[in-house]
């Protein structure tokens, strides 16, 4: 009787889900992998080439069957991470480990060679915002970011603003590495205190999307649910005008990325080499010159009120080489403002 | 084409089912030879006309041997075989080390090694040999012959399975639902061996590796490599005589858990079984074993091991692995052999020198390997550090789970109990285990393709 059993219900799932799996139509996107599928028509263009990814991406419940491996893993074997992302508490934090000590210390020769090379007649300050993985606890693998702000400390020849110890786990989205806009909004004050944009109480509208789920989702594989994502704006941010080097006119918002898989892009249009924010309403001839990384998107649209102009250049998509034909420096407050996470991989940045 | 992917499981299977059962009797074979050089097509394209031509050749040699001269087809038969062997797998090799050691700047040759060639390869020449010796006749049917070396269950990664032991199955087999659910049963294990362990095990090695290490570090990691390739292999050969079973083939047994030895003879009885055989039985004992005198036997054992380290692969870190067992098994042959008698010193020591020697095998560059075996006997580094207590934490459950099938303990146990009052909860308990297994490995098999595109963005 077992062995009937047994080779039945054997035989049995093998044809069942082979079946199923011609039968049942075709999805062509996996939202969240955030990439295609293999479709048949791939398996008909090379029947032997494509055959086995065209059945694991079409495998019947694949999201499900991810997710429900990744709990296994989880709780079978205590495998903590997935795709070197934790999920701690419904935050899922991105391992940014270990320490290298030659990306870091190449950031900060990069930004030193910036500094005295292009920046001798400008205000230049630089700013660390921490990555979530700076709230982990015991038990977790976690850079030494002690020993990351000492060198930098040690070896930077700029001025710095601290605004690492102003944020807790909740200032960041659950499924996405970056912090919220608003969380922004209480190192606006330690901002100014270098800068002196002249920051005050201004009133903005808050906009909420519901439906959020970051870029982390995609590589934890597993389920989790989704968040609001807020954005502020107001007369200031609305009027502004903002231009890709890459894709010319775009709004602050742009609300057509929410339905993107990366609805973090609605921040500025997502990765761009050279942006320029003018707004002609500032009642000033301020300039502020942001270096920068995406971090900053959603950081930088609540600083236009105060500015006249913003250019952020983000230099892991155009090297410091041609920036000088696009910007000019001279007499401007320039900031560099990174996550520790591109500091940890520095050769990303294209200097020298 | 692979037994733990997809499409193996849920297109080449049921298809092979449906047809291969419904064929009549006298054309199953003839399925299986079809399905057989299939499998071997989606892996290897036009490399299926190599294995063919392989198949044809040797069939000739057989037929010739009887029928013309005995030695000298035998000496054409060994001669190609092992040719093709040398041209697809060590050209290069040698190329490369003549490059190194005399400086030429010969160029390699462009050929991907075949899937399997070593395996069918020695198919061959165990029946070449097997006819030679009247231990068996030619086979006569050219396309039973093809059948016996491109039978799917064995032909990439074996065991390697002798003409001898399969011929009469070839003819005449029978199937029953004991047979294949038995074969269920080993393949279902052997696929979440592969699945569900060894390739954990593979992650671990590769996470702590990218770490800062310590000495702890270094001894994880030859953990991992040493049961990654246990659980590899022995589940690859599972699931190779478990579908054997399902189309009516006993293939003989190829792992007795090996990491359970007392020594290292005792490991070469227990590990690999049908490859160590095939060396004892067509290298070893016609060169005279051990028969011959000291330095006779010296000398066989050498050949062999320097053979066996060669046959795993064509780089030097396999000449070292397989001489490294060569020093190891003249040591013990003729210093260790009264010490090893299975006390807690005997498996120590074993367990030991087999750690270290995947080592050897898993790191193919060998100043890497220096460094990592310095680490592992804690020359110049930390005993521990916070990142290996780390990964011995999160890999913690695995390596017991790991130790627990490495012994035929539970196994032995379950057996017992099957023969008391238990034995119809023990039934249910393990046709709900076979499912939990398969469900398990393909959820796994399915989140091993799970491949997001993010692209760099912070």
């Amino acid at each position: 009787m077992k062995d009937k059993v047994i080779t039945f219900l054997f035989v049995g799932i093998l044809f069942i889900v082979g079946i199923c799996l011609f039968v049942k139509g075709d999805k062509e996107l996996s939202f969240y992998e955030r990439r295609k599928l293999v479709t048949i028509d791939k398996v008909k263009s090379d029947f032997f080439g494509n055959l086995d990814d065209y059945m694991s991406d079409q495998f019947p419940f694949r999201d499900e069957v991810i997710s429900f491996n990744s709990v296994t893993q989880r709780y079978l074997f205590r495998i903590k991470d997935k795709n070197d992302v934790y999920v701690v508490e419904d935050y899922l934090i991105e391992k940014n480990y270990p320490y290298n000590e030659k990306e870091v210390m190449s950031f900060i020769d990069k930004i030193n060679y910036i500094n005295s090379n292009y920046l001798r007649d400008s205000n230049v300050f630089y700013s660390v915002i921490p990555d979530k993985s700076y709230f982990l606890k015991d038990g977790y693998l976690k850079l030494d970011f002690d020993r990351l702000m000492a060198q930098l400390s040690k070896d930077v020849n700029i001025q710095y603003i601290d605004i690492f110890d102003s944020f807790v786990m909740e200032d960041y989205f659950k499924t996405d590495i970056h912090l919220k806009q608003d969380s922004y909004f209480k190192v606006m004050s330690v901002f100014d205190r270098y800068l002196n944009f002249g920051y005050r109480n201004l009133t903005y509208n808050k906009n909420v999307y519901e439906n959020f789920y970051g870029a982390s989702v995609g590589k934890v594989g597993s389920y989790v649910d989704s968040e609001d994502i807020m954005y502020f704006s107001n007369s200031f941010i609305d009027n502004a005008i903002v231009k890709h080097l890459e894709f010319g006119k775009r709004d602050v918002y742009d609300k057509d990325k929410l339905n993107d898989v990366d609805s973090y892009n609605l921040f500025l249009s997502g990765p761009s080499s050279l942006i320029e924010i003018v707004n002609e309403n500032s009642g000033n001839n301020k300039e502020l010159i942001i270096f920068r990384d995406s971090f900053a998107s959603s950081f930088v649209p609540l600083l236009i009120p105060y500015y006249n102009k913003i250019t952020m250049i983000d230099l892991r998509y155009i090297k410091m080489d041609l920036v000088p034909n696009y910007v000019d420096f001279k007499n401007k407050d320039v900031l560099f403002l990174y996550s520790s996470l591109i500091l940890n991989s520095s050769s990303l940045l294209k200097v020298n | 084409m692979v037994f733990s992917s997809i499409s193996f499981l849920f297109f080449f299977l049921p298809l092979l089912f449906l047809v291969y059962f419904l064929a009549p009797k006298r054309f199953k074979n003839y399925v299986l030879l079809f399905f057989s050089l299939l499998f071997y097509f989606f892996g290897e394209k036009w490399y299926v006309i190599l294995l063919i031509t392989s198949c044809v050749i040797n069939y000739l040699c057989g037929i010739f041997m009887e029928r013309f001269n005995k030695k000298a087809f035998l000496v054409i038969g060994l001669f190609i075989n092992l040719g093709l062997l040398f041209y697809y797998k060590y050209t290069n090799f040698f190329i490369g080390t003549f490059n190194d050691i005399f400086g030429f700047g010969i160029h390699t040759l462009s050929v991907v090694l075949p899937l399997g060639i070593s395996f069918f390869t020695f198919q061959n020449i165990s029946y070449l040999i097997d006819v030679y010796r009247g231990d068996v006749r030619a086979q006569r049917n050219l396309f039973l012959y093809s059948t016996y070396i491109t039978l799917f269950p064995q032909l990439v990664a074996g065991p390697i399975v002798r003409y001898k032991d399969v011929n009469e199955e070839l003819d005449k087999r029978d199937s029953s639902y004991s047979l294949f659910s038995s074969g269920v049963v080993r393949f279902v294990t052997g696929l979440g061996k592969k699945v569900l362990i060894a390739d954990l095990f593979y992650s671990m090695g590769t996470s702590i590796m990218k770490s800062n290490m310590s000495f702890l570090s270094y001894l994880l990691v030859a953990i991992s490599f040493t049961f990654q390739i246990y659980y590899d292999f022995s589940g690859y050969s599972d699931m190779a005589i478990g579908l054997g079973r399902m189309f009516g083939f006993n293939f003989k047994e190829n792992f007795n858990y090996p990491l359970i030895a007392s020594s290292v003879t005792d490991f070469w009885r227990r590990w690999h079984i049908s490859l160590s055989s095939f060396f004892r039985d067509y290298v070893y004992i016609p060169l005279g074993g051990n028969r011959k005198g000291i330095f006779k036997t010296i000398r066989n054992i050498f050949l062999v091991w320097l053979l066996t380290g060669l046959w795993h692969g064509a780089s030097w870190n396999f000449v070292f692995w397989g001489l490294y067992f060569f020093v190891l098994l003249i040591i013990e042959k003729f210093f260790l052999k009264k010490y090893l008698k299975g006390g807690i010193f005997s498996y120590f020591y074993t367990f030991v020198v087999i750690l270290v020697s995947f080592v050897i095998f898993s790191i193919t560059d060998l100043s890497q390997l220096f460094v990592f075996l310095k680490g592992l006997f804690c020359i110049g580094v930390t005993l521990v550090n916070y990142e290996s207590l780390y990964y011995l934490d999160i890999y913690f459950v695995l390596i017991v789970v790991s130790l627990v099938g490495i012994s035929p303990y539970f196994k032995e146990k379950l057996e017992n109990l099957k023969k008391g009052k238990l034995n119809k909860v023990i039934n249910v308990c393990e046709v709900l285990w076979v499912i939990l297994v398969f469900v398990l490995s393909v959820t796994s098999l399915i989140s091993s393709t799970f491949n997001p595109f993010i692209y760099f963005r912070f």
